[in-house]
């Protein structure tokens, strides 16, 4: 059903300049509209490569993707439009206040006036933020500043999100509220395209996963089937491990 | 275009928020152009008015030549004349070692018979004239030549700045051959009073028949004199707006490091947008920069006793070359946060730079008193072009269209400065790693 992909990733090569080793080596995958896909794997296996080149962050070595039917080499602009990011580390300016950060990084987006002020709103009200709306970002607490961090790369509901490991170092609260307004999200059809470390989070949140390491897609599907396929082991974590081995990682 | 002017609001809160910094970029380039005028211009001045350069002299000559450089040290109210230390009267191997400790700068031996030489070579060269009147044919008197010459020892202290040593030298050759110049118009007197008796000579003493009038032509009514406040305070105005390469290469960095330039780069909103956002907000603080130090060159220095700083009337041509020098300082700033990765780069390369550029641009020593390579290179920073335009403006009395060559080559460099920025960031962008 080639009409319900959003992201089509073929034989996805990153090799990073002054470095003979591959960050990512031919990833191949399909993300289909309306899904909430996880990218699991350790430390350096080729998450955060993946994602920055789809966000238009990387130009790949070779290969291709496509968003929304529009490649990512000859598309930015427009790709950049129907896609929301959240780095892995909190990107906003320390000085500013959440609620001016907001308004500026909706402005980047196009958004402005009552619309912008609404979306603000509403991103505050679901995140519990409405008192700290004044408040400077240098004030905050670090889940604070991790749902502003969210709130600013959905500002413009994009088609597709992008989260690096979007509730690393937060309590459990906040984490919480951050994987229910996700799902809230991928009812109202937005695809969710999301990196953990966190297997149990991944198991209850996604549709699919696909297990990366050392720059390979080593297993990929419905985290049920992939249970189905493993009957020794209990949980996503133990296959995770199986599949990956438990070498320390750099 | 609400983008770029949202980016410009993001840009000025970040920049009112850090209020010490905002203080920083303000209240010390001020200081910064008092002090410096002070320095330069009361220093002379009080040299001037309290003679206070020792100089050692060691008269052994005893007669006209001695008193006569004597009288001209003294009467030049720079240089206060010691003849003895501690009671003891100098010889020229105390001036020497005196000097050569660095205790005293100067040190003048005339040595002994120096005035007698002069004497005897004038006498000659008259001799020979008037006898060449009387017998201009077969005169034995006409081939003789005099060869004898005096040596004034000048002691220097070996870090004596090079342009005072050569003001002094100027000075003392200035005295000898005034006094020469008297020995000739009184020997001939004498000469005459000799083959004509009944000759009377003039009550009168050679004086100077050449004098310099100091005019500084504006090309207006107004007469501007030129100062060390004229100098001074745009130079060190255009210095401290360069230096804006360092807060403004600073903030670009701390985007990069604090990652929200990462969340920009993937919204659809282009570098050039963004970092055109930050010219226009630190253009305005460079030019409010600018108008705080021309207050203080107007209203601060005047109460130190220094003249106060003459600006003009063309107030159009003065805030346009703000504008197109502030263009050329930050379009230098971009480039410089654009390609440097760390705050250290950014700040050292950033300062070195701008020193080198305020020096080779005729800010701290003039570019008429730079050898020629360098005055060549001179005509290269932008600096000495901001500079030039402003002392037009200020002295001169230029038109828009007489600073138009400077606005042009400030307004080509902020273009080349951008365009080396975007060029960088195109390539070693992210998206090329």
């Amino acid at each position: 059903m080639p009409g319900n992909i959003i992201i089509e990733i073929r034989e996805l090569v990153k090799i990073y300049k002054g470095s003979d080793e591959p960050a990512i080596k031919g990833i191949t995958l399909d993300i289909n509209r309306g899904e909430i896909f996880g990218l699991l794997g350790p430390n350096g296996a080729g998450k955060t490569t993946t994602i920055s080149i789809l966000c238009g962050l990387f130009n790949p070595t070779k290969g291709s993707a496509r968003i929304d039917g529009m490649d990512i080499r000859s598309n930015h602009d427009a790709i950049k439009r129907i896609i929301g990011v959240v780095p892995q580390d909190v990107a906003l300016y320390p000085t500013l206040t959440a609620w001016e950060n907001l308004t500026f990084f909706g402005n980047m987006y196009g958004l402005r006036g009552r619309i912008l002020r609404e979306k603000i709103a509403e991103g505050f009200s679901v995140f519990g933020l409405e008192k700290h709306a004044d408040k400077k970002i240098s004030n905050c607490s670090g889940g604070i500043k991790r749902r502003v961090n969210l709130i600013a790369g959905l500002l413009h509901d994009p088609k597709v999100i992008f989260l690096d490991e979007p509730t690393v170092g937060i309590d459990v609260q906040s984490r919480v509220v951050i994987l229910d307004y996700l799902n809230e999200l991928n009812r109202k059809g937005t695809t969710v395209i999301y990196t953990s470390h966190y297997m149990e989070e991944a198991e209850k949140l996604c549709t699919r996963v696909a297990i990366i390491d050392r720059g390979n897609v080593i297993s990929m599907g419905n985290p049920r089937e992939l249970l189905a396929e493993h009957p020794e082991f209990k949980d996503l974590e133990n296959i995770f491990l199986h599949l990956t081995g438990k070498d320390l990682r750099d | 275009m609400f983008r770029f002017f949202s980016a410009c609001r993001k840009e000025s809160l970040i920049l009112v928020r850090d209020l010490a910094g905002l203080i920083i970029l303000f209240i010390m380039p001020m200081i910064m152009v008092v002090i410096l005028a002070l320095v330069q211009e009361q220093g002379w001045t009080s040299i001037t008015k309290d003679p206070s350069i020792p100089v050692l002299l060691v008269d052994e000559d005893q007669d006209t030549l001695g008193a006569k450089i004597e009288n001209g040290l003294r009467t030049s109210n720079i240089f206060k004349i010691c003849k003895a230390i501690d009671g003891k009267k100098l010889t020229r191997e105390i001036a020497k070692e005196k000097v050569g400790k660095g205790e005293y700068n100067i040190g003048v031996i005339i040595p002994k018979g120096s005035t007698g030489i002069i004497r005897h070579k004038v006498q000659v060269m008259v001799t020979q004239i008037v006898s060449g009147i009387m017998m201009p044919v077969d005169n034995p008197f006409l081939d003789i030549q005099s060869t004898d010459s005096i040596n004034i020892l000048v002691y220097f202290d070996p870090g004596i700045k090079g342009t005072f040593k050569y003001a002094f030298m100027a000075t003392m050759k200035e005295y000898s051959m005034f006094i020469e110049s008297s020995m000739i118009f009184s020997s001939f007197n004498t000469e005459l009073k000799k083959m004509f008796p009944q000759y009377k000579p003039p009550k009168m003493d050679y004086k100077e028949t050449v004098y310099f009038s100091e005019i500084f032509p504006a090309g207006k009514d107004e007469l501007a004199i030129p100062s060390t406040t004229q100098h001074n305070v745009p130079a060190w105005a255009l210095f401290a707006m360069f230096f804006i390469v360092i807060p403004m290469s600073s903030s670009m960095i701390k985007e990069r490091e604090e990652g929200s330039m990462i969340r920009i780069y993937t919204m659809p909103v282009s570098y050039l947008t963004i970092f055109m956002s930050k010219v226009a907000v630190y253009a305005v603080v460079c030019v409010i920069q600018f108008i705080l130090m021309m207050l203080a060159g107007r209203f601060l220095l005047p109460l130190a006793g220094i003249a106060p700083l003459t600006i003009g009337s063309n107030y159009l041509g003065i805030l346009l070359m703000m504008i197109v020098s502030s263009m050329a300082a930050l379009g230098f700033a971009i480039a410089v946060g654009t390609i440097a990765r760390t705050h250290q780069q950014a700040a050292a390369f950033g300062s070195v730079s701008v020193v080198v550029l305020t020096a080779l641009g005729g800010l701290w020593v003039p570019v008429y008193l730079m050898p020629q390579v360098m005055r060549d290179i001179a005509t290269w920073s932008p600096l000495n072009w901001a500079h030039v335009g402003f002392i037009d403006l200020f002295l001169r009395q230029a038109t828009i269209m007489d600073i138009f060559p400077q606005l042009l080559k400030l307004l080509v460099f902020f273009a080349i400065t951008i365009s080396i920025a975007l060029f960088y960031r195109r390539v070693k962008s992210p998206l090329n790693n």
